[in-house]
């Protein structure tokens, strides 16, 4: 095999067809850079949720000065019942283990958290944020269990699961991610139309030679491969632009927007972004190059 | 060399068979004029020698090869023992002449080397050297031919099959056609050629099959064109 000459067809049959080409990779671009952010989601919600499930699923709040709910009837909670809750607490068969959060530890922790907002943390005393009990369940879906036998206890201003608190986030992730799966499906139909279109125009503009090719003996693979080289180049270009869409995507999204306004939970970092691409790639290839081998045995039978 | 036996060749679309019950046995050197009326069936004779199209009933062999048993992704290699040649030459316009006769090497995957070598001498051959940096266009239709010539023996293949190759050419170019590919011929190469061509056939005094219907009505060793020609 000739690669020179293979190469030199390639070209001259992508720049034949020029508008067509770019037609097809930008079709390519778009539908992959949709698959790419529908596999980015995916790995932000695994991120968001190894962040969170690591930690405290239920948090037991106290009731303080500035407790509103009905239950603690405007008293801060007594150093009693804070010791039958920890005890009750400890006891109760589906918890793991309680950890104690003071006045001073919930600020700190807030402190750190927001430490790039100094005028919010200078507007909060210590005094301003709740006591709570962190609590571990051996089962994260056991939260009701441990809910409605404490919400209702004297000195107990609230019981958050946090995975509920976190679940309308993970839906409107899960519901953006097959919205973007389902748009880049559509595309890519049409981008495979676009391959399939593109080789048939490239092979009927060039039946002169493939005729000749024939019949002279050229192999099947020798005549058919350049135009199933056009596709597949097609499609890695396509998936190429496609990684690049991605990590502008990512930058201006998550880097320069979302981490900063909200920080209650890791971003996917570079490496996710990276980790994408070769799917892409792989994609691109398999997609276009499948598209051009099935149009060219209809339309360039040997 | 070539041997049909019983052929017949019914096209899908069609309800009358090209090709009807036709044998005929073709020697290694030989040089055979195919005859007959447009629609006669010649052109059906010759894409069955090169497996371009199967025969309804009957076999047909090709270089000693049953072409029934001649798996698909075998059919270049066999093509590559055969040279073909056309009414409308089939060159490539946006090459020029060396160019023309180097891509069917190429495309083979024939090493440059070799190339560079028995394309000029192919050339010699047929009477075009000095103009293998012309174009198509600037040749002549005569001279269009002797390049579609070249490209088909440039392999130096056994047998070349000829669809009426002077049928755009005028008298004198086409005596000098005949000239050629008559010097193939006495390489040892099997030329089979179909033809209209009734002066042609008659002062080559060479073995004539004439179809009609799709039969063989006639196989003369050394024939003339026709009785009403």
């Amino acid at each position: 095999m000739r690669a020179q000459f293979v190469l030199s067809e390639i070209f001259i049959g992508l720049r034949r067809n020029l508008t067509m080409t770019i037609a097809l990779v930008v079709t390519l671009m778009v539908s992959l850079g949709l698959v790419g952010a529908a596999l980015l989601v995916r790995e932000q919600v695994d991120e968001m949720k190894g962040y969170w499930y690591d930690k405290v699923e239920v948090t037991v709040y106290l009731c303080g000065s500035t407790s509103l709910s009905p239950n603690c009837a405007g008293k801060e909670v007594t150093q009693e019942q804070r010791e039958q809750i920890n005890k009750d607490l400890s006891t109760t068969a589906q918890v793991e283990k309680v950890y104690y959060e003071s006045k001073q530890e919930a600020y700190s922790r807030f402190k750190e958290q927001f430490k790039d907002s100094p005028d919010l943390v200078a507007n909060v005393s210590a005094d301003a944020l709740p006591e709570s009990f962190r609590v571990k369940l051996k089962d994260p879906t056991q939260f009701e269990v441990v809910a409605s036998a404490f919400q209702d206890r004297p000195g107990v201003d609230a019981v958050q699961d946090l995975k509920k608190a976190l679940d309308p986030v993970f839906q409107v992730l899960s519901r953006f991610q097959l919205l973007a799966l389902a748009t880049a499906g559509f595309s890519l139909f049409a981008a495979v139309l676009l391959v399939s279109n593109t080789v048939r125009v490239a092979a009927f503009s060039r039946r002169r030679e493939t005729g000749i090719m024939r019949l002279v003996g050229a192999s099947n693979l020798y005549i058919q491969l350049p135009f199933l080289l056009e596709g597949v180049i097609a499609g890695l270009v396509g998936a190429a632009l496609a990684s690049g869409l991605v990590a502008v995507g990512k930058y201006f999204l998550v880097d320069l927007v979302l981490r900063d306004t909200i920080k209650f939970t890791n971003f996917i970092g570079w490496g996710e972004v990276i980790g994408v691409v070769p799917w892409l790639l792989l994609l691109g290839v398999v997609l276009s190059g499948l598209a051009s081998f099935l149009t060219l045995r209809r339309h360039l039978r040997v | 060399m070539i041997r049909l036996e019983n052929v017949t060749k019914v096209y899908p679309t069609s309800t009358r068979p090209a090709l009807d019950g036709v044998s005929v046995d073709i020697e290694k050197g030989e040089f055979v004029f195919l005859v007959g009326s447009s629609g006669s069936g010649k052109s059906t004779f010759l894409r069955l020698l090169l497996k371009e199209d199967v025969p309804t009933t009957g076999r047909v062999h090709v270089l000693g090869k049953d072409l029934a048993r001649l798996s698909s992704w075998k059919v270049p290699y066999f093509r590559r023992q055969i040279g073909c040649v056309f009414q409308d030459f089939r060159l490539l316009p946006n090459k020029t002449v060396t160019q023309n006769v180097a891509f069917a090497l190429e495309v083979i995957g024939k090493p440059q080397s070799t190339i560079e070598k028995v394309v000029p001498e192919v050339l010699e051959l047929v009477g075009l050297e000095g103009k293998g940096h012309r174009m198509p266009d600037e040749l002549s239709g005569g001279e269009q031919q002797r390049v579609a010539v070249a490209r088909a023996f440039v392999n130096r293949p056994m047998l070349l099959i000829a669809d009426e190759p002077t049928g755009n050419l005028d008298p004198s170019t086409s005596v000098g056609i005949m000239k050629l590919l008559d010097r193939i011929n006495r390489t040892g190469t099997t030329v089979v050629m179909a033809t209209h061509d009734a002066q042609i056939v008659d002062s080559m005094r060479r073995r004539v099959v004439e179809l009609s219907g799709g039969h063989v009505v006639r196989d003369q060793t050394r024939g003339v064109y026709g009785y009403g020609a």
